[in-house]
C-alpha cells in the first residue's frame, strides 16, 4: 500500500479530518442558517446600536428639573420645541450643514486629481510618494493634528511669522468658521482618496486612450468617461466625507475655539456642561435623523447602485 | 465612398493608386528591449494590411508607432503624407480597435457608436441616421439600445468596429480584435470585415498571430520576426514563395530536408504524397521510404508524422486530404514518401 500513501499526502488528510470534524459540529443539513450566522456579529452591534437609540428616545421625552437635577417622570415635547425654536439650534445646525457640503465639495475636488494621478501614474516612486504622503497623517490622530495647526497658524504662528518677516501685520488666521472647515478639509483628504482610488482602478486605461483615438480631447474625455465611471467612487466617498463632518467634534472645538460649534459640540455642551441629557439626547436624535435623511436622498438621487450595493450595475 | 467628415485633419482622398501609410526606417527600442528595427514600408489607399508574427515580435508596437499613441525612437511615420507626429492624437483621423475592445460600459452600443460623431461635432440631427446606418452594416441594426454587457462577446466586437468606423477615419487599426473569440465566430467575423472593409474602401491594418485569418482577409500580408520585416507580400505569394526559412515555418506546415551544402531546403506537408506502395507516387521524381510515427485524423484529412532514415531519420509531417482513397496507414507500417522537386523550396542560409 505504499504507493497509495504517496498518492494521497498527510495534508490531505489532515484537510480530510478537519472537514470530518466541521460536519460533526455543524452538519450539512443546518447549511441554510450559515448566511445568519455569518451576520450575526453585526446584527448583534446593530441591535445593541438600536437599545442605545431606545434609551435616548426616552430620555430625550424628559426635561431636567432644574432644582433637582433629575430628569422628570412625565414624558414631553418640550427638548423638541426648544430645539426647534431656540435660534442657537438653527445657527448650529445651519453651521454644520453647510460646512459639511462646503467640505464636502472641497475634499472631493481636491482628492479626485490626488487619486487619478496615484492610480495612474506610471511612476512607482511618485506613486509610493502619494501613498506615504497619504497615510503619514493617519498615524497622527485628529485632536493632536488640530494642535498643529494651533502652531502653524496662531498668532504667534508660523505662518505670521513668516508674514512678519516680509512686514505684514499679523492676521488672526484660527478661532473662525474658515479655520474649521479648513482642518476638517485637510482631516477628511485622505478617507476621501482612499475611497477614490480602488473606484479609479476599475476604469480600464485603454477606455480613456479609445476616447482619445474616437475624437474627444483631455478635457472631453474626462467629462463623457472618467467622470461618469467614477461616479459610484464619488458618491460613496462624498458620503463618508459629509456624514464625518457632519458630526465632527474635535476641529469645531479646537480651530473653532468654541465659537463655531457644529452640533456634535452642542450635544456635549448639553450632556457635560448643563448637564441636561434630556436636551442633549434630543439633539442626537435629530442629528441622526438629519444624517439618515441626508444619505437617503443621495441615495434616491444617485441610486443604491452607484455604489456597487446592487448586483448589476444600472 | 462615403465624403470625409469634418475635422478630419488628414483627408486628401485622391483618386488612383496613393500611398496611405508610409513608415520610413523606423527603430523603436524600450531600454534594451529593439522592438522594432528599422521598419520600413508604404501601404496603398484602400488596402487591406495584415500583420503577422509570433508572440513579442514586435506587432503591437509598431501598430502603436502608426497610430502615433507612442513615438518611435528614429524614423518617421506618414499617413497621407502628414507625420503623425505633428498631429495630436484626438485630431488624428485613425479608427482603432484594440484588443480589449475598450467600448465604454456606461453608455449603449448606439452610445458607443455615436461618440466619436459627438466628439468631432458631427451635425447632431445626422447622428442618429448615421449610427443606426452603421449598426445595420455590422448586422446589430435593432441592438442600439442594449448596453454593452447585455452584448454577447462577438456582437461587442461589431460594436467596437462600427464604433471605429462611424467617423470615417482615414485609416483603420486593428490590434487581434478576434483572438479572445472562439474559432467559429471568428472565422466568421474575419469574412465580414473584408466585406466592411471592401464595402467602405478604408485603409485597413490588421494585427494577428492567426497565420489562417492573415491568409483569408488580407490584400498584403508583412510577417515579422524579432522586431524585423520578413517579407510584405501577397497572400498567394507569402505561401508560395516565402523570402525565408522563418516565414516558411511560420506560415503553413513545413519540413525542412537536410541539405549538404549549407543550403536550406524545405517542403510544405502538403506537397508531399504518401503511399503504401511506390506503384501509387507515379510522377513524383524523389521517392524516399520511411515508417508512420503517427496518424492524426483531424475530418478533412490526415496528418501522418512519417521517420525517414534516408534524411537523417527526421520526422517529415504529410497532409493526406483524401483519406477515403486508402486506407488509413497504422504507426509502424512501412510507407513512400514522394514529390516533384518544383515544389522544394530553396534558401540562401
Ligand atoms: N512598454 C514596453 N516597455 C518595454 N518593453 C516593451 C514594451 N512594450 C513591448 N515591449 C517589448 O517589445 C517587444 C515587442 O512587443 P510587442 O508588444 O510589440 O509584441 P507583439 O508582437 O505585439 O506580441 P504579442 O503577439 O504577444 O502581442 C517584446 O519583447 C516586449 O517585451
Ligand atoms: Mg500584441
Amino acid at each position: 500500500m505504499r504507493a497509495a500513501k504517496s498518492a494521497y499526502p498527510l495534508t490531505w488528510r489532515i484537510m480530510d479530518a478537519l472537514e470530518a470534524f466541521a460536519a460533526f459540529v455543524w452538519p450539512a443539513r443546518f447549511g441554510r442558517a450559515i448566511p445568519w450566522l455569518m451576520l450575526a456579529p453585526a446584527l448583534l452591534l446593530v441591535g445593541l446600536l438600536v437599545l442605545g437609540l431606545w434609551q435616548i428616545g426616552d430620555v430625550s421625552l424628559r426635561t431636567l428639573d432644574t432644582s433637582t437635577f433629575l430628569m422628570s417622570e412625565a414624558y414631553t415635547l418640550a427638548n423638541y420645541q426648544r430645539a426647534f425654536t431656540e435660534s442657537l439650534f438653527a445657527v448650529v445646525a445651519w453651521r454644520s450643514l453647510a460646512g459639511s457640503l462646503i467640505v464636502t465639495v472641497v475634499t472631493l475636488t481636491l482628492a479626485f486629481p490626488y487619486a487619478y494621478v496615484m492610480v495612474r501614474t506610471s511612476s512607482p516612486t511618485t506613486r509610493k510618494l502619494l501613498l506615504i504622503a497619504l497615510f503619514l497623517p493617519f498615524f497622527i490622530g485628529q485632536v493632536v493634528r488640530a494642535y498643529g495647526w494651533l502652531i502653524i497658524l496662531g498668532n504667534q504662528g508660523m505662518v505670521n511669522e513668516a508674514l512678519g518677516l516680509v512686514r505684514i501685520a499679523p492676521i488672526r488666521l484660527l478661532y473662525n468658521y474658515w479655520a474649521v472647515l479648513f482642518g476638517l478639509v485637510q482631516y477628511m483628504l485622505p478617507f476621501a482618496v482612499l475611497m477614490l482610488a480602488p473606484a479609479l482602478t476599475a476604469i480600464p486605461e485603454e477606455l480613456e486612450a479609445a476616447a482619445g483615438s474616437l475624437g474627444a480631447d483631455w478635457a472631453r474625455t474626462f467629462r463623457h468617461i472618467v467622470l461618469p465611471l467614477a461616479r459610484p467612487g464619488l458618491v460613496g466617498a462624498g458620503l463618508v466625507v459629509m456624514t464625518l463632518s457632519l458630526t465632527d467634534f474635535a476641529m469645531p472645538a479646537i480651530l473653532g475655539g468654541g465659537s463655531q460649534d457644529f452640533i456634535a459640540n452642542a450635544i456635549y455642551d448639553q450632556f457635560f456642561r448643563t448637564s441636561d441629557q434630556g436636551l442633549g439626547s434630543t439633539l442626537a436624535l435629530l442629528l441622526v435623523a438629519a444624517g439618515s435623511m441626508l444619505v437617503g436622498l443621495v441615495f434616491t438621487l444617485f441610486g443604491a447602485g452607484t455604489l456597487a450595493v446592487g448586483r448589476a450595475r444600472r | 465612398m462615403p465624403a470625409a467628415l469634418k475635422g478630419s485633419a488628414i483627408k486628401p482622398k485622391l483618386e488612383g493608386p496613393t500611398v496611405a501609410v508610409s513608415v520610413k526606417s523606423v527603430n523603436m527600442v524600450y531600454d534594451g528591449v529593439h522592438a522594432v528595427r528599422s521598419a520600413s514600408f508604404d501601404l496603398e489607399t484602400g488596402k487591406f494590411l495584415t500583420i503577422l508574427g509570433p508572440s513579442g515580435s514586435g506587432k503591437t508596437t509598431l501598430l502603436r508607432l502608426i497610430a502615433g499613441s507612442q513615438r518611435p525612437t528614429s524614423g518617421e511615420i506618414f499617413i497621407n503624407g502628414a507625420a503623425v507626429s505633428a498631429v495630436p492624437p484626438h485630431k488624428r483621423s485613425i479608427g482603432m480597435v484594440f484588443q480589449k475592445l475598450a467600448l465604454f460600459p456606461h453608455m449603449t452600443a448606439a452610445e458607443n457608436v455615436a461618440f466619436p460623431l459627438k466628439m468631432r461635432r458631427s451635425d447632431a440631427r445626422a447622428i442618429p441616421a448615421r449610427v443606426e446606418r452603421y449598426l445595420d452594416m455590422v448586422r446589430l441594426g435593432g441592438y442600439g439600445t442594449r448596453r454593452v454587457h447585455e452584448l454577447s462577446g462577438g456582437q461587442q466586437q461589431r460594436v467596437a468596429i462600427a464604433r471605429a468606423l462611424v467617423f470615417e477615419p482615414d485609416l483603420l487599426l486593428l490590434d487581434e480584435p478576434l483572438a479572445a473569440l472562439d474559432r467559429k465566430l471568428r472565422e466568421e467575423m474575419q469574412l465580414e470585415f473584408r466585406r466592411i472593409q471592401r464595402e467602405l474602401g478604408v485603409t485597413t491594418i490588421n494585427v494577428t498571430h492567426d497565420q489562417r485569418e492573415a491568409l483569408v482577409v488580407s490584400d498584403e500580408i508583412i510577417v515579422m520576426d524579432r522586431g524585423e520585416i520578413q517579407q510584405k507580400a501577397r497572400p498567394s505569394e507569402t505561401y508560395r514563395s516565402p523570402s525565408n526559412a522563418f516565414v516558411a515555418n511560420f506560415i503553413g506546415v513545413t519540413n525542412f530536408l537536410d541539405a549538404p551544402d549549407g543550403e536550406r531546403r524545405a517542403i510544405r506537408a502538403e506537397k508531399i504524397r504518401i503511399a503504401p506502395t511506390r506503384h501509387g507516387l507515379v510522377g513524383a521524381d524523389t521517392i524516399v521510404e520511411g515508417i508512420v510515427a503517427d496518424a492524426i485524423f483531424e475530418g478533412e484529412r490526415v496528418v501522418y508524422e512519417v521517420r525517414v532514415a534516408s534524411l537523417g531519420d527526421s520526422l517529415l509531417r504529410v497532409f493526406d486530404h483524401d483519406p477515403s482513397a486508402h486506407s488509413q496507414l497504422e504507426p509502424g507500417s512501412a510507407v513512400y514518401l514522394g514529390w516533384t522537386a518544383g515544389d522544394v523550396l530553396e534558401f540562401k542560409p
